[in-house]
């Protein structure tokens, strides 16, 4: 069954553009031009997996449009894209209820990348495979296949994986992975990059990158 | 109390308190004038009586013999007719001797504490519920062998003075309520004159064009002209803001309309061409000016909120090394695709400033922002404690150190050739002063002379 997202954006040519960007193997885009008519269709149940909401809508605001959501759906993730570029703006969104944010103008990509990761953190269904990609974890077998192949690991490297693959896209505090990583645990403070280190070597050969985030900790992304 | 407070009540009209302080003295010095009007009425009734009363008893005393070697009198009624008069008020007389003895009259009457041996005594008394006005006279009847002392009291009731009171009382109280009547009316004329400036004032303000800042031009009193001088320089000031924003606005229009022109341009040329491969030259080209233009949209509108002396936004505790980490962590994903490194290094603890968190965000994305457009590879954001310091350290190309106070004002840009908008550290400039933050930009590495770099330091008042 495909994923279906809602895109609710009134600029006809941003909303074009991006139905066709998201419009994948898998994913299937609905778009709704109008603040009230949105309003409207999220006042009742539905079934989409992501919500894409610009603030600045004609007839209601997309606040407006967020809160009615929220006020029954609290599960579905919501991405804001928006014009009103101040971050007081978003402090409003993620308030609300948002899952992230977006200011316009912003890179194909880095909205691709959003969506990947909303998506992913949706997926709470055990049986189907965290991918990022050509790596991919099944989560009710505990197995990681990289390119096709079973990537077998020792249990740490395998927790860390999982942990950095769950969160694929977006930095990763080391603080955090400790703690889901190596819980219990008495692991030195260099102990992780050691772990690290090995992890980047068995992912050399893929399109999957581990990436430093100085100060903060790791990252894992497609290349 | 409550009506004292009221007088005080800065919202009374100036108008209606000049009514109450000129007009409560008037009101109490005319009930003062008509208390007065009225004793002297009453004092002036009595005198005219009184000398009445005087001759009344002076013709009585003369009739006073000796019959059988005591006092008597014979009344004739002449004496008596003097005090008869149109208010029909009764005469009483009576004559005591020396002990104080009733002698002869038609009614006992009291008598008065001696005052005056010479001349009458003058008092008023109630004798069987009668109010009554008395004299007494004390005399001597002289013969050659005796000398005896006598008394003639005479009195009347009050009838006549009451009518003579009331009819001088009545002529006064005319005089005083139209010269009452005739100060209210100067009052209430010398009020509006006296504040017709204000009413003229008000016009002139109220007849103005909002969007007019000249000066205001009206003759005025003294009081007033200050007035007018503090309304002037509020429109100067205003003036000059005018001044700045449509000079900022023309500025934004042509920021804007540039890269637009550019656009419009590189569309024009690539549609004229049919080699795919410069079409796609002419895109990438359109594609980095457009996202350039938007950025710069972005920065403009926040620079315009930012300088808005409306609205002052509210100072929160914030934690540097919190806010520090979150930019980094959300501006990482999009430095890194442009392949620069982006990195923080923060100290384990939670170093707290009071500032407005929004705004300090916007700083930093800008600091950030615009390391990366200015030609760096690395761009690291460190906070330190003791004073709290948040710092943005690039290995770009820098900035010359006479170029440095220039990069603050709006539109100014290190390179010509560069991606940025020009606004940038402005932004920051306004965010730092209104936060009371000194801002300082300094060479990272001053020992590399083609690349020194720029680190720009946010340095904490230590009270905030």
């Amino acid at each position: 069954m495909p994923l279906k997202l809602l895109l609710i954006e009134d600029d006809p040519l941003l909303a074009s553009t991006l139905t066709e960007t998201l419009t994948v193997e898998n994913q299937r885009v609905e778009r709704i031009a109008d603040g009230g008519e949105a309003f409207a269709r999220l006042s009742l149940d539905h079934d989409y997996d992501l919500i894409l909401l610009d603030l600045n809508l004609p007839t209601r605001s997309g606040l407006d449009v967020l809160a009615t959501l929220r006020s029954r759906d609290r599960q579905t993730p919501v991405l804001i894209l928006t014009a009103r570029a101040a971050i007081e703006d978003r402090v409003k969104g993620l308030d609300l209820g948002a899952d992230d944010y977006l200011a316009k103008p912003f890179a194909l990509d880095e909205l691709e990348a959003r969506v990947r990761a909303l998506l992913r953190r949706r997926q709470n269904d055990p049986s189907e495979p965290l991918v990022l990609g050509s790596l991919s974890l099944d989560r009710q077998r505990q197995h990681f296949t990289l390119n096709d192949t079973i990537l077998s690991l020792p249990p740490r490297e395998h927790r860390l994986l999982a942990c950095l693959i769950h969160y694929a896209g977006e930095p990763v505090d080391k603080a955090r992975l400790l703690e889901d990583a190596f819980a219990g645990e008495t692991v030195g403070d260099n102990a992780i990059e050691v772990y690290v280190h090995r992890l980047r070597r068995r992912l050399a050969a893929s399109d999957v990158r581990l990436r430093t985030v100085r100060g903060i900790g790791y990252l894992l992304e497609v290349e | 109390m409550t009506l004292l407070r009221r007088w005080h009540l800065s919202h009374l009209s100036l108008y209606r308190r000049l009514m109450v302080w000129l007009l409560c003295p008037l009101a109490l010095l005319v009930a003062i004038m008509l208390l007065q009007a009225w004793l002297a009425s009453r004092e002036a009734a009595d005198r005219a009586f009184d000398r009445l009363l005087d001759a009344a008893a002076l013709s009585i005393a003369e009739q006073v013999r000796w019959q059988q070697s005591r006092l008597w009198m014979d009344l004739p009624p002449s004496a008596l007719e003097m005090l008869a008069t149109d208010a029909e008020e009764r005469v009483f007389y009576a004559l005591y001797d020396a002990q104080g003895h009733f002698v002869t009259g038609n009614r006992s009457l009291p008598s008065l504490p001696t005052e005056n041996d010479i001349q009458m005594n003058y008092g008023d008394v109630t004798s069987q519920d009668m109010p009554l006005r008395l004299g007494v006279l004390r005399a001597r009847l002289e013969g050659w062998d005796r000398s005896d002392r006598f008394e003639v009291r005479v009195a009347q009731t009050r009838e006549g003075r009451q009518a003579l009171a009331n009819q001088l009382f009545l002529a006064s109280f005319v005089n005083i309520l139209i010269i009452a009547g005739l100060a209210v009316v100067v009052v209430l004329l010398s009020a509006r004159f006296a504040l017709e400036p204000l009413t003229r004032l008000r016009r002139a303000i109220r007849q103005r064009n909002p969007r007019t800042l000249s000066p205001l031009e009206l003759a005025l009193p003294l009081e007033l002209a200050e007035l007018r001088q503090a309304l002037n320089e509020l429109l100067a000031r205003m003036r000059r803001v005018r001044a700045n924003q449509e000079r900022f606005i023309g500025d934004a229009s042509h920021q804007l309309k540039t890269p637009l022109a550019g656009l419009s341009a590189r569309a024009e040329l690539a549609l004229r061409q049919s080699d795919p491969a410069a079409w796609r030259e002419a895109l990438t080209t359109m594609h980095g000016t457009a996202t350039k233009t938007a950025r710069l949209a972005g920065q403009l509108l926040s620079l315009t909120r930012l300088n808005n002396p409306e609205a002052t936004p509210a100072k929160q505790t914030v934690d540097l090394t919190a806010l520090a980490r979150r930019c980094v962590r959300e501006a990482f994903s999009r430095h890194h695709r442009r392949g620069i490194d982006l990195g923080v290094e923060v100290p384990e603890h939670a170093v707290m400033v009071s500032v407005n968190d929004w705004q300090l965000e916007e700083a930093l994305n800008n600091l950030i922002e615009n390391a990366s457009i200015y030609g760096a590879s690395q761009v690291t954001v460190q906070v330190t404690d003791a004073p709290a310091r948040l710092t943005v350290t690039d290995d770009g190309p820098g900035i010359p150190e006479s170029q440095r106070l220039l990069m603050l004002r709006p539109f100014h840009r290190g390179q010509e050739t560069g991606d940025g908008s020009g606004l940038g550290l402005a932004i920051v400039d306004s965010i730092a002063r209104a936060h009371d933050i000194r801002l300082s930009l300094q060479a990272a590495h001053p020992d590399h002379p083609e690349r020194p770099g720029l680190c720009i330091a946010l340095t904490f008042s230590s009270d905030a």
